[in-house]
């Protein structure tokens, strides 16, 4: 099968006034997106995940190296009728939400009957059917749901979103989250852009990390999550004092070893006359390899992991 | 055409109020149609006729001068291009809706110029050939003002279409040129500059031909350029 997003060997760069050395912002970046997954795109501010999806999406042209969306090369207007795009901090026209999702709706070819269900499904689905007659400039931070209805209105077969929650609050979130899942159990397509990093652990199947420009990191999220390096040991029976940074909370211990000395550590333990409760391999958090890739080392307290 | 119908309306719709704010020019004509007595004020009734189509000319170059630089500027033209919207499609739909604002006023201006400047004797057959060129300047002006709204901003996008419309009207005038007819914006408004209750200057039909060729010249060349342009990087 065909992926539904494609960029090969893309390279992009800004050029400044005057001649003085252009701006790199992604450099021989590749990347195909599959069918039916949620697609976590990750990188710290300046990293091109923006210029990657408008890339993507038309709204510029690459340097070097193309690409396909939905089969079709990058910029096809008719490849777009199938995608829905929410952009960061997103403007739209100011009128009432349901009059503007039908425009938007309409620009995809949609019409009558068919439009004006939709619109109202799509309000629903975003929590604001109680305020499809608002004016969206009178929305504190209800923008970005418009901005989200307005990409779902054509039922899109891939919906790129590019920090979809950022301005929201946590009920919102949840709201969005569910509907990222159903869409996707609905066997549809998200790429989702995001610095919520807990967000993009729950949702997303796989990730993608970018950095300066460059592909850092890609892989299924379940796996990117264990680090296959360390592993927690939870005993009951022993004082905290036997294992270096133990922590013990109502007489149970927690204590974090590399795995090489996992089996010298379980020995140790029933050697003190304790009981090992679970033995796991410990799991990394997104920010965590985040930051390792971009190679910022944080603090391991800050980050809470580790022993 | 969906598309573009639906792009020159919500233009339309944007810009309501500087339209409205035109739309004065109109009103203050049908002022003076009822106060002034327009057998003994006809020069100046005409006089301030001119300066409403004037304004509606210098609004058209202004609409389509800043149109893309705004909707850049808002970051709305994302949402927009991100659906089944071609470049051409976009740029036609702005240039439509600026004809759109620039046919209501030409209708408004026309309808009551018949009635005001009719009642000193101006023949209405004469004033609505002339609101007819006034269009065709009307889209000459939008598609070029437009033209260069693809790649430059909004002050220098004016005065670019300012030069190439205003050369030859000072070729015109200065040495009654020929060349004054290679972007026949001057021509072609010229006879409704130099109307006057007693004499009215003929529309020449060739260069309303050249008018449009050049208007959808300058339409295809907005889009080539603007299909090659990245519209998403800041535009300050």
């Amino acid at each position: 099968m065909l992926p539904l997003l494609e960029f090969e060997d893309i390279s992009k760069e800004y050029n400044r006034f005057l001649g003085s050395r252009p701006v790199v912002a992604l450099e021989h970046f590749s990347l195909q997106v599959e069918t039916g997954e949620i697609f976590g795109f990750l990188g710290p501010n300046g990293a091109g995940k923006t210029t990657a999806i408008h890339l993507a999406m038309g709204f510029m042209r690459s340097t070097r190296g193309h690409g396909r969306m939905l089969g079709k090369p990058f910029g096809d207007a008719r490849a777009r009728s199938r995608v829905g795009f929410l952009a960061e901090n997103v403007a739209l026209y100011h009128r009432p939400a349901e009059q503007l999702v039908r425009f938007y709706g309409a620009l995809n070819n949609l019409k009558g009957r068919v439009l004006k269900n939709r619109a109202r499904e799509v309000l629903e689905a975003v929590g604001l059917d109680q305020e499809a007659r608002r004016n969206v400039a009178r929305f504190s931070r209800g923008m970005q749901r418009v901005g989200l209805a307005q990409a779902l209105v054509n039922d899109p077969e891939l919906l790129i979103l590019d920090e979809p929650t950022s301005a929201l609050d946590p009920i919102a979130r949840v709201k969005i989250r569910s509907l990222l899942l159903s869409i996707r159990s609905a066997g549809k397509t998200v790429f989702l852009s995001s610095h919520l990093l807990s967000e993009v652990e729950m949702v997303c199947d796989r990730v993608a990390m970018l950095n300066k420009g460059k592909l850092v990191k890609l892989g299924k999220t379940s796996e990117l999550l264990q680090s296959g390096q360390e592993t927690e040991i939870v005993a009951r029976g022993i004082t905290a004092t036997c294992f270096p940074a133990a922590v013990e909370t109502d007489g149970v211990v927690r204590f974090t070893v590399p795995v090489a000395q996992q089996k010298f550590a379980l020995e140790r333990v029933w050697e003190l006359g304790g009981e090992v409760v679970s033995v796991n391999p410990v799991r990394r958090s997104l920010e965590q390899i985040c930051l390792e890739v971009t190679g910022q080392q944080p603090e391991k307290s800050a980050l809470g992991v580790g022993g | 055409m969906r598309h573009i119908a639906l792009i020159a309306i919500n233009f339309f719709r944007e810009q309501r109020w500087p339209i409205l704010v035109l739309m004065s020019w109109v009103f203050l004509l049908s002022v003076l149609g009822l106060v002034v007595d327009l057998r003994k004020a006809s020069d100046d009734v005409l006089f301030i006729f001119k300066q409403g189509v004037g304004y509606g000319i210098l609004f058209t170059i202004f609409f389509g001068a800043s149109a893309i630089h705004n909707e850049r500027k808002t970051r709305r033209i994302l949402a927009v291009l991100s659906k089944s919207v071609g470049r051409g499609q976009y740029i036609s739909g702005l240039i439509t809706g600026i004809m759109f604002a620039a046919a209501i006023y030409s209708f408004a201006m026309g309808v009551t110029g018949t009635w005001v400047l009719g009642a000193s004797g101006f023949p209405a057959e004469h004033l609505w050939l002339l609101m007819l060129c006034v269009m065709l300047v009307c889209l000459l002006c939008a598609s070029l003002s437009v033209l260069f709204s693809t790649f430059l901003n909004p002050l220098f996008a004016t005065m670019a279409t300012g030069i190439v419309l205003g050369l030859p009207a000072v070729a015109a005038l200065q040495f009654r040129s020929r060349w004054a007819e290679v972007v026949p914006a001057y021509s072609l408004i010229e006879p409704l500059m130099k109307a006057s209750s007693g004499s009215n200057e003929p529309v020449r039909g060739p260069l309303l031909m050249l008018a449009l060729g050049e208007a959808v010249f300058f339409w295809v060349c907005a889009f080539w350029i603007f299909e090659r342009r990245d519209i998403a990087v800041a535009v300050d």
